[in-house]
């Protein structure tokens, strides 16, 4: 089902997630509900549960064909994902970020260049995928999410935003 | 040499900052650091210069505002005491308190409200913190904006960080607002 998208300043986009645990239906119809409403939005590459108003550690992304993907999973769905420590790769690359949560801003975040993240697929399965340069951005976005951070949260500096045009 | 700081300020239109350096350069300026910004239709620049000795600020002052007066702007002209890249902040300080040279950076969004900027900055202002940058913007819908407020500042000699952490905190309650801090992270290559 497709959900809708709360954007700043809904509180429920600050609060840190609880954990998803069992995979239960209602864990099952959260994953088909963030795939759903990334389907629904022509830019969007990922969504976390808070963005649709769920307070759980989920979040889905597919980066196929963006132009700055290497590594591409498809569609991923995890539940509970974590990052598996240490990130590596050197030096953090600064990208600028949009989300939908955000409205009318986009600003420069350094994220990690490689990192391994492990989760449980919605048929409850375990899953560990190493990804680098989009894709990776992505997800420690998302991850971001699950932790109530924005990437306003993680501007590499106060003059690095910009507006955003709106795509309609 | 002396410097000088020029302040600029009218509604946007071509030619501003090539008005404006242009008298500086006819009168012998050498500019060095600057920064310019738009927002809501309003151009604003802030200029530091070097002048040749001689010549008088408010002579300059009275040469900007001719050669600029057919765009609506309005200019200011200032001494500026000490070397490139210096922050001022040596004998003219009220406080006289010296940074530390630790730089934090805070984000701060919520729901738009009166009284933000003005209550971060004063609860920085009170730790001895000194603001470098800041930059606000209002976003979303018109019926529930939202505020973002971005703040870089330094630390001073006697600031408590965690006891600055925690008021800020404390504020964040108090306003309604998300406020993030954490110390500026440079890799210096």
């Amino acid at each position: 089902m497709i959900r809708s998208v709360l954007v700043l300043p809904d509180p429920v986009l600050a609060r840190p997630c609880q954990p998803v645990g069992v995979i239960d239906a209602d864990a099952r119809a959260l994953a088909v509900d963030l795939v759903d409403t990334m389907r629904a939005s022509a830019h969007s590459v990922g969504v976390a549960a808070p963005q649709i108003g769920v307070s759980r550690r989920a979040f889905c992304l597919d980066v196929t064909g963006h132009p700055k993907a290497r590594s591409c999973h498809g569609e991923v769905v995890l539940l509970d994902p974590e990052l598996v420590e240490p990130p590596g790769g050197g030096p953090r690359p600064v990208g600028r970020e949009g989300c939908m949560s955000v409205p009318d801003l986009t600003g420069d975040v350094a994220r990690w260049p490689v990192i391994v993240v492990r989760g449980t697929t919605p048929d409850g399965h375990q899953r560990e995928l190493e990804m680098d340069a989009f894709e990776a951005r992505a997800a420690q976005h998302e991850l971001d999410h699950l932790d109530g951070l924005l990437f306003l949260d993680r501007l590499v500096a106060t003059d690095r935003v910009f507006p955003r045009r709106v795509y309609r | 040499m002396a410097r000088i700081a020029v302040t600029a300020l009218g509604v946007d239109r071509p030619g501003m900052v090539a008005a404006v350096t242009g008298v500086l350069m006819e009168h012998g300026g050498n500019l060095e650091d600057s920064a310019m910004t738009i927002l809501g239709g309003h151009f604003a620049m802030m200029l530091v210069v070097q002048i040749p000795d001689g010549q008088r600020p408010t002579d300059l002052e009275a040469a900007l505002a001719v050669g600029v007066a057919h765009l609506g702007l309005t200019v200011a002209v200032r001494p500026v005491a000490g070397p490139p890249g210096d922050t001022g902040a040596g004998e003219g300080t009220d406080e006289g308190e010296a940074e530390s040279g630790a730089t934090w950076s805070v984000s701060v969004h919520g729901a738009d409200r009166p009284g933000i900027v003005h209550r971060v900055t004063a609860t920085l202002a009170e730790h001895g913190a000194n603001v470098v940058d800041l930059t606000t913007r209002v976003i979303g819908r018109p019926e529930q904006p939202a505020y973002v407020l971005l703040v870089r500042f330094t630390l001073g000699t006697a600031t408590d960080e965690s006891a600055l952490a925690a008021e800020l905190q404390e504020l964040a309650g108090q306003l309604g607002v998300e406020i993030h801090a954490r110390p500026d992270d440079a890799d210096i290559l």
